[in-house]
């Protein structure tokens, strides 16, 4: 059983949902252009995203006079991006896939290696094989460095890429061994990259490289399967192990349709996983067509980034100069997402876990600013409640209609409801 | 006190409006009080218990990591068997004055070498991993406060989830307050009156709690006089607000600090040398603080790392993760000293240690003895360990 589509037309509200959990949000204009399509046409048309990116970018991480300079100055750019760039969806999966394949920049800190692994992330944002999206990121000098597999040399293995194949990247804690991680680290054992090493070379492009000679060559048992394995080998087994396919199924429910996500539609969604052999794009698009997708409302606790984003995004894409856009990419940090830098390689767990005093407080400083700060844009014609909550009539809604421009704004970025996808 | 029962009134009542917890004034009525504070200290990414509790007298020890054991020469002898890594030499004044405990060799059954698992066991005291609510969330539950615990930092670690509300965490003392723009607290407080459900309602709930956590500390957070120099570290500036949070008197009963960056995996002598000396100068000028303030009598610190680390060092002079490690506590309450036998080094498992100390037990001290709670109630058993507690 995969899922039901939705039959219905998109109304208003079934418009919002889906921008709000596609694209982190969207204006009155946007919204209106999708009511009384079908579900599948809306899906398919937002995930026909090529690689083109925002024009005007202002910042160029390269020209970072330190390591940590041109990295925050990545994160600028990847803000940017998220906020002004013509494929919200490309950048919403590259950010959960941010999530899923985690480095981080505290570890990794050459420009070029980060830049690749986040293109790499845009390019199988929506990848039609699962198992080349997981070898290339594996093979990528950001992965080798952060997790170690560049130190993984025949007679001396590291386990450390390994085990977190298994356990957070393809099938979960559950469906392994501690053999499994050991004989893994055997077969990865000559993966390594070239150049960009050290904290001087940080501008300079590393590149994978197979060293034969500190390849474990011997034979290996890996998930039940065994010979000569190879690191090739270690990666098609572990992506086409049937958790995989329920394990990363669940991770895009937990991005798109709830923090606790329901099982049998996790099932519907692996049970396609499955039989398109990991074709991300074959779920996602019946993923955000589906009735379970629409039914599924103010089920997601907005991250510090979709927040911010969502409320670039709904309040129609004010301009905001540099300067202020490297402190907004700072507060989310502030509010526990320094983007490429999960605190640990599983990721922000989210959810609720978003939430707490300090984090709130924040939020609703960042809402102030972008509504009632010196540089906030022109709220004559305020977003309707619809576009800022998602709801026709959320909660407190005659209240929020009696208020003027900005403070029906400001109101509304700080009510639960914007804080919820 | 009138300040504080009138806080758990008003959190009492928002509380039972629409958590469905019954009894929680009730509770809080008769177990809030006491004014004893223990200051967790986790550190994130598994420290190599090994290289901090050194068994120099160990030749297996040596001969397990050529390139990365600490010179016996170097290591501050406390036993004739066992001495502190050098970078912990600002804590050696605690320890030559009895108030510095090392737990040897401590672990839980059948050990998971996963960091999330291992720290989620840690943190909910449940090695079967059904637990979903954290330690020190129950303690919070217990005691019937949402504001007895909080964490310093940006994210609340799952130790302090609790099942219907989330206990702060507060990223700097002064930044914890709220600034309205003119004319919106009423509209505000309309707001939040709004009837909601799911989790419109918990976060309507953590927002109503931010306001009276964040007035509450505002209040009193001015009875602070600095009694100390702390270094300029992120983790030393958290310990001076936790000093701050106890000075305030705002009944905190348990205050979390973590400090990251243990996951040694490569290069370990410099990472660990680092991080080590980052904890002893912050921890060292928080008891110098409390000292100066007279509260030292009423805090303890206990710190854990969610496992130790393999015995042999791996080929790029790092240690992969392992199983059991040491804890440590200190403080004026604590009976100095090493509490446990070391492991040996020649009777492994896979490569690690075999823990003799359930961490439990460890936690359990901490609660019956420091913080006059039932172990068994937040533990969900009974565990017996060292006594730590003076």
């Amino acid at each position: 059983m995969s899922l039901t589509p939705l039959s219905r037309p998109l109304t208003a509200e079934d418009a919002a949902h889906f921008l709000r959990r596609t694209a982190f949000g969207a204006t009155d204009e946007q919204i209106r252009a999708l009511v009384g399509q079908k579900a599948q046409d809306v899906a398919r048309a937002a995930l026909a995203f090529d690689q083109s990116v925002a024009p005007g970018n202002p910042f160029d991480p390269l020209q970072g006079a330190t390591p940590g300079a041109a990295l925050q100055l990545g994160r600028g750019a990847w803000l940017y991006e998220l906020a002004y760039g013509p494929h919200p969806l490309r950048e919403k999966l590259a950010l959960t896939w941010s999530n899923h394949f985690v480095i981080a920049t505290d570890k990794v800190r050459n420009v070029p290696a980060v830049a690749d692994y986040l293109n790499l992330l845009r390019r199988h944002a929506a990848t039609r094989s699962f198992e080349r999206f997981t070898l290339e990121v594996a093979q990528s000098p950001a992965m080798l460095r952060y997790l170690d597999n560049d130190q993984n040399r025949k007679g001396k293995p590291n386990e450390n890429f390994s085990r977190e194949l298994l356990e957070l990247f393809t099938t979960g804690i559950g469906a392994y061994t501690e053999n499994d991680v050991r004989e893994g680290a055997r077969a990865l054992t000559g993966w390594s990259y070239q150049g960009g090493r050290g904290n001087k070379q940080y501008l300079e492009q590393p590149r994978f490289v197979y060293q034969p000679q500190q390849h474990d060559d011997g034979k290996k048992t890996y998930l039940g399967q065994s010979g000569a394995l190879k690191g090739e080998d270690i990666v098609r087994i572990a992506t086409s192990h049937p958790a995989t396919a329920t394990f990363v199924s669940r991770k895009l429910h937990r991005a798109f349709l709830a923090d606790t996500p329901d099982d049998a539609a996790v099932r519907g969604s692996a049970e396609t996983w499955t039989r398109t052999k990991g074709d991300v794009m074959a779920v996602l698009t019946e993923l955000l067509a589906s009735e379970a997708f629409y039914a599924s409302r103010s089920r997601i606790i907005r991250s510090p980034i979709e927040f911010l984003v969502g409320g670039i995004r709904t309040l129609g894409q004010p301009k905001i100069d540099a300067r202020s856009l490297l402190n907004l990419a700072g507060t989310a940090g502030r509010m526990g997402q320094v983007l490429l830098e999960p605190d640990t390689v599983k990721g922000w767990d989210g959810g609720r876990e978003w939430i707490n005093d300090t984090t709130l407080l924040l939020r609703m400083q960042v809402a102030a600013a972008l509504t009632m700060g010196s540089k906030a844009p022109n709220l004559d014609t305020p977003p309707s409640l619809l576009a800022l909550t998602g709801q026709e009539r959320p909660a407190g809604a005659v209240l929020l209609s009696s208020l003027k421009g900005r403070q029906r704004t400001y109101l509304s970025l700080i009510s639960p409801e914007f804080q919820l996808a | 006190m009138t300040n504080r029962r009138d806080f758990l009134k008003l959190s009492a009542l928002a509380v039972a409006a629409t958590s469905g917890m019954p009894g929680f004034l009730a509770r809080a009525a008769t177990q809030a009080g006491g004014p004893k504070t223990l200051v967790v200290v986790q550190l994130t990414g598994g420290n190599d218990g090994l290289n901090t509790l050194i068994p120099y007298s160990n030749g297996a020890y040596y001969a397990a990591r050529p390139n990365i054991a600490i010179p016996k020469k170097d290591v501050l002898t406390v036993t004739p068997d066992l001495g502190m890594h050098p970078a912990l030499r600002p804590l050696m004044k605690l320890w030559d004055e009895g108030h510095l405990a090392w737990m040897e060799n401590v672990g839980y059954p059948n050990p998971n070498r996963s960091h999330f698992a291992s720290m989620a066991i840690w943190h909910t005291a449940d090695p079967t991993q059904a637990e979903a609510d954290g330690w020190i969330g129950r303690i919070a539950e217990k005691i019937g406060d949402p504001f007895c615990a909080s964490n310093l930092g940006a994210a609340t670690p799952q130790a302090l989830q609790a099942s219907e509300f989330s206990l702060p965490s507060i990223d700097s003392v002064d930044n914890f307050q709220l600034k309205l723009p003119g004319g919106m607290n009423t509209p505000f407080e309309s707001l939040l009156n709004s009837p909601r459900s799911g989790e419109a309602a918990y976060l309507t709930r953590a927002t109503r709690q931010m306001l009276k956590n964040t007035a509450r500390v505002q209040e009193n957070v001015k009875k602070y006089k600095a009694g100390a120099t702390y270094p300029d570290t992120k983790f030393a500036s958290q310990l001076r607000d936790a000093a701050r949070l106890i000075a305030a008197g705002v009944g905190q009963r348990v205050i979390y600090v973590s400090l990251g960056g243990f996951d040694t995996h490569a290069g370990q002598r410099a990472e660990q040398d680092g991080l080590l000396g980052t904890l002893a100068g912050g921890l060292s000028a928080f008891q110098a603080d409390l000292e100066r303030q007279g509260l030292a009598r009423d805090v303890i610190v206990m710190g854990f790392s969610e496992f130790g680390r393999r015995v042999a060092e791996n080929g790029s002079a790092g240690t992969d993760h392992g199983k059991g490690s040491v804890m440590f506590a200190f403080g004026q309450g604590v009976k100095g000293g090493v509490h446990g036998s070391s492991p040996d080094l020649e009777d492994l498992s896979e490569g690690d240690i075999k823990y003799r100390q359930d961490f439990r037990g460890v936690y359990a001290e901490a609660l019956t003895r420091w913080l006059n709670l039932d172990a068994r109630g937040i533990l969900g058993g009974t565990f017996t360990g060292p006594r730590w507690i003076a």
